[in-house]
């Protein structure tokens, strides 16, 4: 009675010890990633072009073997900018350790008013890590061209002065430099950090 | 009793290379490669409207590069866009809509009013095809260094270039480029691949688009 009941344990113990198996290391790796933006082929390296940040010069390919994630926003913009920077800090937090391989860049499409230090000031409210650069207009117009990037000064009231229209979609370039993925500005949290994590490797 | 095990373990191994070698052959998807980012801009058009990438986001969007004071090299060009315009209705892109956009890098000459009596002289269907040029600065960033095609004024206001057509999705993404003049009518092989997006546009919703996604990585990431 007690081999009986002790055969019993084994096999159990052996179909759960399968399932976890199965569940955490096979199952993972035989499901596709499905990624919430749309992935790029891409022969095409983000441009070395020098911006200025805080705490110096700073290119977008400065941070080759990490993976960098591209926003493109303003100081006082009012509600797409600080909606977008929050969701990107939720998902480093998702990523937790990882997040020390990915590096996250806003520039600044206003380029009149964002000096600097505002633009630190107000990149690591949302999180310590997160870098905020500038430069003069030809510059910043440039980095926007080649990120698919547009923006338009707009009107605005009196209160806010001019607020500027610009594309929303969050752009990650890979360890190697590459323009990977698109990410859309309705993506969540967990799916950014999901598509964050498929690049990492 | 051994024999049975390889054998048992042997067939999903064949059949897993008999689907895959199935579907590269057969390709019961096809997918446009996702080549590079399309650039950002913002031009004016023949309306003196501004028109930027974000106004034809969602849009399918067939883009040529010319100015109106070219002439018979431009053709081709012409000829192309034009038949393309009229075979828009062999393809279904579902509810997407395709546009064109001819780009002109001689900023000084092309003006809205300009633009606008060269569209009229081609037969451009205004409601399908804009014309736009905009900053010579920013021009040199759109044409040159994001759609990748070279241009050069000459001293007598003369440019050179290479024809090029360019294919891009309403994600922005570059689908197809078009630079090599073979004997083949590059408008064949346009109105073609228009009906391979139109076809990934209308189906790839849900389960299909896993299906879609796998074609892309099977047939476009090697």
């Amino acid at each position: 009675m007690n081999r009986m009941w002790k055969r019993i344990a084994l096999v159990l113990g052996i179909i759960l010890v399968g399932v976890v198996v199965a569940r955490f290391f096979i199952l993972p790796r035989l499901q596709p990633h499905i990624f919430g933006g749309a992935v790029i082929q891409s022969n095409q390296q983000a441009p070395r072009t020098e911006m200025i940040s805080a705490d110096g010069p700073v290119s977008v390919r400065d941070f080759q073997g990490e993976v960098v994630v591209v926003y493109f926003g303003y100081t006082f913009c009012p509600d797409v900018c600080p909606a977008t920077l929050s969701k990107l800090a939720d998902s480093m937090a998702i990523l937790g350790d990882r997040a020390d391989e990915v590096q996250i860049i806003m520039v600044s499409v206003d380029p009149a008013r964002d000096t600097p230090e505002m633009l630190k000031e107000y990149v690591t409210h949302f999180h310590p890590d997160f870098i905020g650069v500038t430069g003069d207009e030809a510059t910043v117009n440039r980095v926007a061209t080649l990120f698919g990037v547009v923006y338009e000064v707009a009107e605005g009231t009196e209160a806010t002065g001019y607020t500027i229209d610009h594309t929303s979609t969050v752009i990650l370039v890979d360890r190697e430099g590459y323009l990977k993925l698109v990410l859309p500005f309705e993506g969540s949290a967990e799916q950014i950090a999901g598509d964050i994590e498929y690049f990492l490797g | 009793m051994r024999k049975k095990w390889i054998i048992r373990s042997v067939i999903p191994v064949v059949l897993l290379f008999i689907a895959v070698g199935a579907f590269v052959v057969f390709e019961p998807i096809q997918v446009l490669p996702r080549i590079r980012i399309s650039p950002g801009y913002l031009l004016v058009n023949q309306d003196a409207e501004t028109v930027t990438s974000e106004d034809v986001r969602g849009d399918i969007v067939l883009y040529s590069f010319t100015y109106s004071g070219c002439g018979e090299e431009c053709i081709d060009i012409h000829n192309t866009m034009m038949e393309v315009q009229s075979r828009l209705g062999e393809v279904d892109t579902g509810d997407v809509d395709v546009r064109f956009m001819t780009i002109s890098f001689d900023a000084e000459t092309d003006t809205p009013e300009v633009l606008g009596e060269y569209a009229a002289r081609l037969g451009a269907d205004p409601d399908v095809w804009q014309f736009a040029t905009g900053d010579a600065v920013h021009l040199e960033n759109v044409v040159k260094a994001g759609f990748e095609v070279y241009y050069q004024e000459h001293a007598d206001g003369d440019f050179s270039f290479a024809p090029v057509f360019i294919l891009v999705d309403g994600w922005g993404v570059i689908r197809g480029e078009y630079r090599y003049q073979t004997n083949a009518s590059d408008a064949d092989k346009i109105v073609r691949h228009l009906d391979v997006l139109g076809e990934e546009v209308r189906n790839s919703h849900g389960a299909a688009s896993l299906a879609y996604e796998a074609a892309h990585f099977f047939l476009c990431y090697p």
